[in-house]
Parts: C-alpha cells; structure tokens; sequence
C-alpha cells in the first residue's frame, strides 16, 4: 500500500529551486524525512497538502492527487507546524475543539475528541489555562494534538523536535512512534537530525537542495550512523591515538571523539582503552549525527573517484 | 470478590468514525467562533470590557428616548438618525474589535493551521468577515429595535413610524457591510493589533474631519453642492444619504442638505458598492500574500 507518492516532482521559486525532480513512494508507517534547513521538507509538505502547485511533475496522498483534491486530502490528513502557530489567549482544550470543528468535527464529537487527544499527548489539568503561559513543550504537544483532533489517516510533522530538551525530545519521539503503532496513524516525520529519526522511523528519505539523496529502509542506515561519542577530562589526544592503535576510526569532533563503531567489541575497546590510560571518562553517548555528517563522507568519497 | 472501584482503564486510542461534515459547517462554525470572540465571549474578562461597554452605551440613547415617550409623550428621534447620532461609537466599536478578528492569526501563524484544512482562504476571509458584519449590523440594531418596541407599548398619539424603522434597519445592514469591509480591511494589514485599532480610529477620524471641514468651508462660500457632496468622504453620512434619504425618503440627519435626485442617489450608492469593492479586493490581496508565506 502506498500512502504517498511523488513522481519528477519540482518547484522552482524566483529565485531558487525548492524541489528537484523528486521521485519517492512511501509506505505505512513512520517515515522519516531528513534534509538540512532549506533542502525542501517544507516546501514538500506544502505541495502534498495540495496548497501549493508543483512547477512540474505530480504527487498523489492517500490515492489523491494534490493538485485537484486539495481539499479531500485535507479532510483526512493533519499538520503540525514547525513554526509557533498557538493563539496566546485561548486554552488548549478551546483550541483544539476549535480546530476540530474546522475539520468538519461536529461540536460535541470535537469536544469528546480533543479531551481524548490532549489526554493521548500528555496534557491534563494545564489544559484548561490559556496556552500563552506554556513552555516550548506544552507547545508541541497541543500542536500535536491539533494535528490528531479528526482522526487523521496521516499526519505530517514538521520538526516536532524542534526546540525541545533532550528529556522532552525523547517523550515527543516515543509519542510518534506510537502514533504510527499503537494509533494506526502514518506518520511523516521532518528533521534535521538523522539520529533521532532513526529511533522511531520505519522509513527514511534524505533531501538535499530539493533532490532525494536516499530513501531506504532504516536497517540500511544503521550501520552508516553507528558512532559512539566519547568526552574525556584530559588525554584526548592520548585516547584518539591509543584507540587507531588498535584499529579503530576515530574523529576528533570539538571536544570529543567521534568512535565509529564496527562491531559490539568497539565498545570494550574504548572501555578498555580508557582505563589503560587512567582517564576521567565524562560522557559516552551513542552518535546524534548531523545529516551532513554522515553524507558528507560517501559524497567526498564519490567526488574524489571521479 | 467485588471489582475494585475505581479503577482507571487506559482504553488506547479510539479512532473517530462518526460524521464528517464539509467545508460549509466549517466556515459557519469559523464565523460563530469570531463572531462570539468579537463581544468577548468564551475569552477573558478584559476582552469582554470594550465591547460590553460599547454596547451598552449604544443601548442608552434607545432607553432615555423610551423615557421620555413615556412620561412626556414625546418623540426624541428619527431611527434613521440614530446610527449618525452614535458614529463615533460605532467607529469605536470598529476599531476596537476589527483587528482582534485578524491581527491574532497573522500574527500567531494560526493561519496556515486553517489553511491546513478543508477551508479555503476565501472561506476563512468571508466568515472573518460575515462575523464583523454582523456584530456591526447587532451594534446598531438591537437598540433600534428596542426603540422601536418601547414606541409601540409606550402608544403614542401619533401613528407609529414603521416605514422609518424599515429604513433603518436597511441603512444598519449597509453600513454594518460596509464599514466592516473597510474596517478589516484596514486592520487586516497589520499583524499588530495595536497598530489596527489605531489605523482604523485614525480612518474614521481623517474621514470625518476631512468631510466636515470641506462642507463647512464650501458651505461658507455659498456652494451647497459641494458642500453636501463634502459630507459624503464621511461613510456615516454616505450611507445616511444613499439609503435613508435616497432609497427611503427619509430625512437628512446631518445639518447639511444632501445632493439629492435620482443621479445624485445612484452616485452615492455606487460609491458605497466601489468602497465595499475596492475594500474586499485589498483584503484578497493582503491574504493571498499571507497564505503565500
């Protein structure tokens, strides 16, 4: 079954191209789509929304397609924002029973439905109070809940991450996954950050400058990202030489080291090699690469051959 | 052994598979929702001040007029002239709430929220704007309404003046549409409210100032054509002359005579209909570039 699909898909702006003959077909599921800003995530959505016409090539969402059944496709699908799209003044609940209704809820089911979907979110008594007063988190989570109010069949995310602690990242990645699972919904997801996408995604397409750079299933991306970030107090240097010694990738990245991991055994290495040099360990966490990272080597490496 | 009491269930996430209604039951329910937002109604005490107090100073005239019917048996006023009489609270009323419609939605990017959804844009800007005409057409209504009431149990020795309540009733329903076109035109502009209220207030006040001082000079020098056609940049007394007095027959609430006859009348109405024109087309403009970002 294919939940959305684009064929030679552009949009050229004035001034730039947004879009560049993107060709993609995505199944149920959680889909993951990475690009860093400006490659045309959100120029993608605006399109498969049907509130922006293609320059070329089409795009059908749910078997319809964009350009003459906008609004049949808005009916059945959400979208949240990247941007702060929450009036000051007005409650959640108020809020999202409003926004229900503009989805053709009829009143009393858009009541019952926002309770239902604040509750799923996370939100209880905060949402009674006005939404100027919330944090960033409380923020999303009603941005969420606006998106899921009608029961879509699909939902778009634009970089519901964004701005986000880490604790606040992890509960906002936890609740997409069950949305794609446990809900049933399928789930387009954006970010800039392949490595969080990569714990919830089924499905992962990279954009860049409008053109699709990969689109594969998440087990193929694993192994390109495993990469463990290693912070010492002092002997960095040491550490980075002791490690090539025996045999592993080492990058030096800031004021840490980039540690590509090969097999399970790189790990006992590292804890090995670091109590061999006596070193004050402060942080091991599995890589949050950047997209840029990670493609920027294959991309240097293919350049290079030519 | 009993079931335990209560107990709460996680019942997972129920899908919705009740009624989806169209793109009409959204616009209506776009309209009530910025219509009951206009008078303050389902927001904070402060936002219901403005309005509630504006309404009730609309109602006094209506209620000292019934007072007076009533115990000196006397007519105060013409309906017709009760919306020339209170422009300035109307104009007021304009300003104040006109932005509260649009400004909160260009500036909070809810629109795209809206857009997000079966409504189109130019389903999302009539109910914005069917809400402020009608508040503006309630404004000016209900208290003539009343009146009118209050003059049939008060029975006064004179017949009462039907004909002339119609009259203002349809003089309400033209300024309500076009001062609400013009008002959210304005104020739709701006993503400040602040700045709306201003732009709109400093509208009536130009217009006003501007018609009066024109009349009032070509008046001095003895051009009473002008001089009436000078009072029509005012859109109170635009309104008062192309409805009350010209489709009506009505009498002039202003202190200057009017242009009068048949080509003066259908000047003045197609003046109204250009302004409600020229009005919708800068909305239109405004928002296309809106939902374009």
């Amino acid at each position: 079954m294919t939940i959305l699909a684009t064929e030679g898909l552009t949009r050229r702006f004035p001034r730039v191209t947004a879009l560049d003959q993107l060709t993609v077909n995505v199944g149920p599921g959680v889909t993951g789509l990475v690009g860093a800003n400006g490659a045309g995530k959100s120029t993608l959505i605006k399109i498969l929304l049907g509130l922006l016409d293609p320059s070329a090539g089409k795009a059908q969402v749910l078997g319809m397609d964009t350009t003459t059944q906008g609004p049949e496709i808005r009916r059945v699908v959400g979208y949240m924002p990247e941007h702060d799209c929450l009036p000051p003044d007005m409650s959640a609940t108020e809020f999202t029973v409003h926004m229900g209704q503009m989805s053709g809820l009829p009143r009393t089911s858009a009541r019952e439905r926002a309770a239902d979907v604040l509750r799923h979110v996370g939100l209880y008594e905060e949402r009674y109070r006005v939404m100027g007063g919330y944090s960033t988190g409380m923020k999303q989570r009603v941005k969420l809940a606006q998106a899921l109010v009608h029961d879509p069949r699909l939902v778009f995310l634009d970089e519901p991450t964004n701005g986000l602690d880490p604790q606040g990242r992890d509960e906002m990645l936890a609740l997409i996954r069950r949305i794609g699972t446990e809900f049933g919904i399928s789930v387009l997801v954006t970010s800039h950050l392949l490595g969080e996408l990569e714990r919830v995604c089924d499905h992962v397409i990279v954009i860049d400058g409008g053109k699709l750079l990969r689109s594969s299933s998440i087990a193929d991306f694993t192994q390109t990202t495993q990469t463990v970030t290693v912070e010492v107090e002092e002997g960095r240097q040491a550490l980075a030489a002791r490690l090539t010694e025996l045999g592993e990738t080492v990058v030096e990245h800031g004021r840490s080291l980039l540690v590509q991991v090969r097999a399970p055994e790189t790990f006992d290495t590292l804890r090995d090699a670091v109590c061999d040099l006596d070193l004050c360990l402060v942080r091991m966490e599995q890589g949050r690469q950047r997209i840029e990272d990670v493609f920027k080597e294959p991309v240097s490496r293919e350049s290079a051959d030519v | 052994m009993s079931e335990p009491t209560g107990v709460i269930h996680d019942i997972g996430y129920r899908h919705y598979d009740g009624v989806r209604l169209g793109r009409r039951h959204a616009t209506v329910a776009l309209a009530v929702h910025s219509l009951r937002g206009i008078f303050g109604l389902g927001r904070t005490i402060r936002a219901k001040i403005i309005p509630f107090l504006i309404v009730g100073v609309m109602m006094l005239p209506a209620v000292v007029s019934i007072a007076v019917m009533a115990l000196l048996r006397q007519k105060v006023m013409a309906y017709t002239s009760y919306g020339s009489i209170m422009q300035a609270v109307l104009a007021v009323f304009l300003a104040a709430q006109s932005p509260y419609i649009v400004a909160p939605d260009l500036r909070f990017r809810v629109l795209p929220l809206y857009l997000s959804r079966p409504v189109t844009l130019w389903d999302y800007v009539g109910a914005k704007l069917a809400a402020m005409i009608t508040a503006m057409f309630l404004l000016l209504a209900v208290p003539l309404t009343v009146l009118y009431i209050g003059e049939l149990v008060v029975d006064l020795p004179d017949p009462v003046k039907t004909g002339n309540y119609l009259a203002a009733m349809a003089g309400a329903a033209v300024s309500a549409l076009l001062l609400s076109c013009i008002g959210v035109a304005i104020a739709s502009f701006t993503p400040r409210r602040g700045l709306g209220v201003a732009s709109v207030i400093a509208f009536y006040l130009l217009t006003s100032a501007v018609s009066t001082l024109v009349s009032a000079t070509m008046e001095s020098v003895n051009n009473y054509t002008a001089s009436g056609w000078a009072l029509m940049i005012n859109p109170f007394f635009l309104v008062d002359a192309a409805v009350h007095v010209g489709l009506f027959g009505a009498d002039a609430s202003s202190p200057v005579v009017y242009p009068s006859g048949g080509g003066a009348v259908a000047l003045q109405l197609l003046l109204v209909v250009v302004l409600i024109a020229l009005s919708v087309i800068a909305l239109v403009t405004r928002y296309r570039k809106a939902a374009a970002r």
